[in-house]
């Protein structure tokens, strides 16, 4: 069965967690600089699709720490994360072959 | 420079438009990436922000329920008893203050007070004037300002504070009656563990709620009614007593009103852990009153030996030390375990 394309936001957070646990201001930073930063996430964003990617299981939170007197949560991404943001990475990469050989075939991009 | 409290009212202003279960788990930690990511010497939340948390939390409005996140039961009951058990300590102190133990007429009590000239009863205002004790109610009333003010640290530092003072006092604590003593010493031991293990008492402050007020308050009016029961046990009682008070309806009473405290728990279905840590800090108490109660007159703190001591104290010092471990272990294993480890599918 075939799985919808992920959102790009979707996508990177995931990438964000790839390299190991991060808190939130963390992955928000990560992800500009995934990005170059062209993708600025906001904290409604990123706590909607936190949110939304722990109830599909592909991430959990990995633990709590109190730092200034501040909640500070980490995520983790689960092993079906790790499925799905590998075939997502996958699915991406054939789409960019299949685009940048097609472009080759009709003389490559100017 | 920036004006940090303005700013995080209006972020907790714009917090308050999502939905309550999603703000009861992650309102601080938002929060927390929030006023990490505001620039510096801004004072109030930028309009961009302003629509990104409206339109996430109008989302998570409209959407279909699913199951919440993961609920983290034992750390949100420490954090909820670092700020009940403190309040939980001043109400007791007034009601040993406010229902003090009368000795009854029918005792030779009758012509000693015509002698001294005076009201004799246990508890009440007089406690006032022993020495200890409105230095141990004002250390009680600084803790939990504190506490009510989330302020961990300073909470911490006043809560050892009093705890030192209580040592070097030692010789004047038995002014203070026994029942202020040991919750005051089951509260000040478990405190410090909620303090250190708990994400604060800013969280607990956050799930505090008039379902916890209620069932403290019949708590610590189970432990006064069984204090009076205590009190007419006590050697000036049994001392000026022609005949052993009858204490059948302040056992009753304690009796009703602690399983009210329990029938209430169960009912609003109140965090488990933290009718356990409330157990635990009642726990020396309880010991001291199943003592004085077995007839024999055993008394665990008159002439307290190592055993004693061991016994009144050993349990909620060995539960406050297993507190901060399982708080403090990382929780990766711990994580695996739990339903929402998300295991290889």
């Amino acid at each position: 069965m075939t799985q919808r394309a992920m959102q790009e936001a979707t996508f990177l957070i995931l990438t964000a967690l790839a390299a190991g646990s991060q808190h939130g201001y963390g992955i928000i930073t990560d992800v500009q600089a995934i990005s170059h930063g062209r993708v600025r996430l906001r904290a409604g964003t990123l706590y909607t699709a936190l949110d939304r990617l722990r109830a599909d299981e592909l991430i959990a939170v990995d633990r709590e720490e109190a730092v200034d007197n501040r909640l500070r949560r980490y995520y983790r991404l689960t092993p079906k994360g790790s499925k799905r943001l590998a075939a997502e990475a996958g699915r991406l990469q054939a789409n960019a072959t299949a685009a940048l050989s097609r472009l080759d075939l009709a003389g490559g991009v100017t | 420079m920036t004006d940090s409290s303005g700013l995080e009212r209006g972020y907790r202003r714009l917090l308050a438009c999502y939905p309550k279960t999603f703000r009861h788990e992650q309102e601080e930690e938002i929060l927390a990436v929030l006023m990490a990511s505001a620039r510096p010497g801004q004072r109030r939340p930028r309009l961009a922000e302003s629509a990104d948390l409206l339109r996430s939390a109008l989302g998570m409005r409209l959407r279909a329920p699913r199951p919440g996140p993961p609920s983290r039961p034992w750390s949100d009951a420490l954090a909820l008893f670092s700020i009940a058990a403190p309040l939980f300590l001043l109400v007791a102190d007034i009601l040993e203050v406010a229902l003090p133990y009368h000795l009854p007429p029918t005792t030779r009590y009758g012509l000693i007070a015509r002698m001294l000239g005076r009201h004799v009863r246990i508890g009440g205002l007089p406690l006032f004037s022993q020495p200890f004790f409105d230095i141990a109610v004002g250390c009680q009333v600084i803790v939990s300002a504190l506490v009510l003010l989330a302020l961990r640290r300073l909470a911490l530092a006043a809560l050892a504070a009093a705890a030192v003072y209580w040592i070097v006092a030692r010789h004047s604590v038995s002014w203070i009656p026994y029942p202020v003593q040991l919750l005051s010493a089951g509260v000040y031991i478990l405190e410090a563990a909620a303090l250190i293990a708990s994400p604060g008492p800013r969280r607990g402050r956050h799930l505090m709620n008039w379902r916890h007020g209620v069932v403290l308050l019949v708590a610590a009016a189970a432990v006064q009614v069984s204090t009076l029961m205590y009190d007419a046990k006590s050697p000036p009682v049994r001392f000026l007593a022609r005949r052993p008070p009858d204490t059948t309806v302040y056992l009753v009473g304690s009796i009703v009103l602690a399983v009210t405290v329990v029938s209430l728990a169960v009912a609003w279905k109140l965090n488990r852990y933290f009718l356990l840590l409330l157990a635990a800090m009642c726990y020396p108490y309880a010991m001291q009153l199943a003592f004085s109660s077995t007839g024999d007159n055993t008394d665990l703190l008159g002439l307290p030996t190592p055993g004693h001591l061991a016994l009144l104290f050993l349990p909620p010092l060995l539960f406050a030390g297993g507190a901060v471990l399982v708080a403090v272990t990382p929780r990766r294993s711990r994580a695996l375990l739990s339903p929402d480890s998300g295991q290889p599918v």
